[in-house]
């Protein structure tokens, strides 16, 4: 029993030896996340290479001015979030959760237009053109599994940004300790830059398959 | 770079700089589709996002205010 209790206290002893001072943790804490971001670009740089096997120098006929939108919806999305990133650094609560909001918005909108127009789900508003469907032969398949991958990982974004509002609402951030804005900060970009790539892969490059 | 007082006005430029390389791509994209040239001004946009609006350097920053 004694030597059950010295174990103890060994690894408690232990425990606080290696405890990470709050600079530390969130040295790794940043490391983590951008090491999840980089696990990530296998994922989608494995579409993409994906796309270019398959789809070569032509592409499937798009409605451009939707995919103009959407891109746009999310490039300033990304702006409001590093704005919101900002803010709560300078400790302007108002200004951080109006940033937070707009980033919402903004990103809903893309999702809505990928998912409702794009996938034909509804009608286009943008134009006429004949929504892609997953069964159109390798067409059809990398441009569902690119947007539908792609748009997860904006829910997903979308979700995280409703969560770290409702903690800013409830004051857990300041100045000093906003560890959970950046981290959201660093996924939503990260969102944005795989988008960014994605664009015109799907959208601009090759020639119009009819 | 972004934590200092004109933080607000750099985020700004950079996204001043997204928005023009957006447009620009799209236009290019009619003009002169090559897929090595719209791939690199996605590089580039990506640089600046990473940079700018992700604070990589932060990484390797010994000391960190928050």
């Amino acid at each position: 029993m004694s030597a059950v209790t010295a174990t103890d206290h060994h690894d408690h002893d232990h425990a606080n030896h290696h405890e990470l001072s709050p600079m530390q943790q969130l040295r790794a804490n940043r490391l983590a996340i951008w090491l999840f971001c980089f696990s990530e670009i296998f994922l989608f740089g494995a579409l993409l290479m994906a796309r270019f096997y398959l789809w070569g120098n032509t592409r499937p006929e798009l409605d451009q001015n939707l995919g103009l939108f959407t891109t746009v919806m999310l490039l300033v999305s990304s702006y409001f979030m590093v704005r919101a990133e900002v803010a709560v650094a300078k400790g302007d609560t108002k200004k951080f959760e109006r940033s937070l909001i707009v980033t919402f918005v903004l990103g809903l909108l893309f999702l809505l237009g990928v998912v409702l127009f794009e996938w034909g789900l509804m009608a286009n508003p943008f134009g006429h053109h004949e929504a892609l469907k997953p069964t159109d032969g390798a067409y059809g398949a990398m441009f569902f599994a690119m947007t539908g991958m792609h748009a997860f990982h904006v829910l997903t974004g979308l979700f995280f940004i409703s969560v770290v509002y409702r903690n800013g609402k409830m004051g857990w951030y300041d100045e000093k300790n906003h560890w959970g804005v950046e981290a959201c900060a660093i996924y939503w970009h990260f969102v944005d830059v795989v988008w960014v790539f994605f664009y015109p892969a799907l959208y601009l490059i090759g020639t119009v398959v009819h | 770079m972004a934590e200092n007082g004109n933080a607000y006005r750099t985020i700004f430029i950079i996204f001043l700089v997204l928005g023009a390389l957006t447009v620009g791509e799209f236009f290019v994209a009619a003009a002169y589709p090559s897929a090595f040239f719209l791939m690199a001004i996605a590089l580039a946009k990506s640089v600046l996002i990473v940079y700018f609006f992700m604070h990589v350097y932060r990484l390797w920053r010994p000391e960190d205010h928050h």
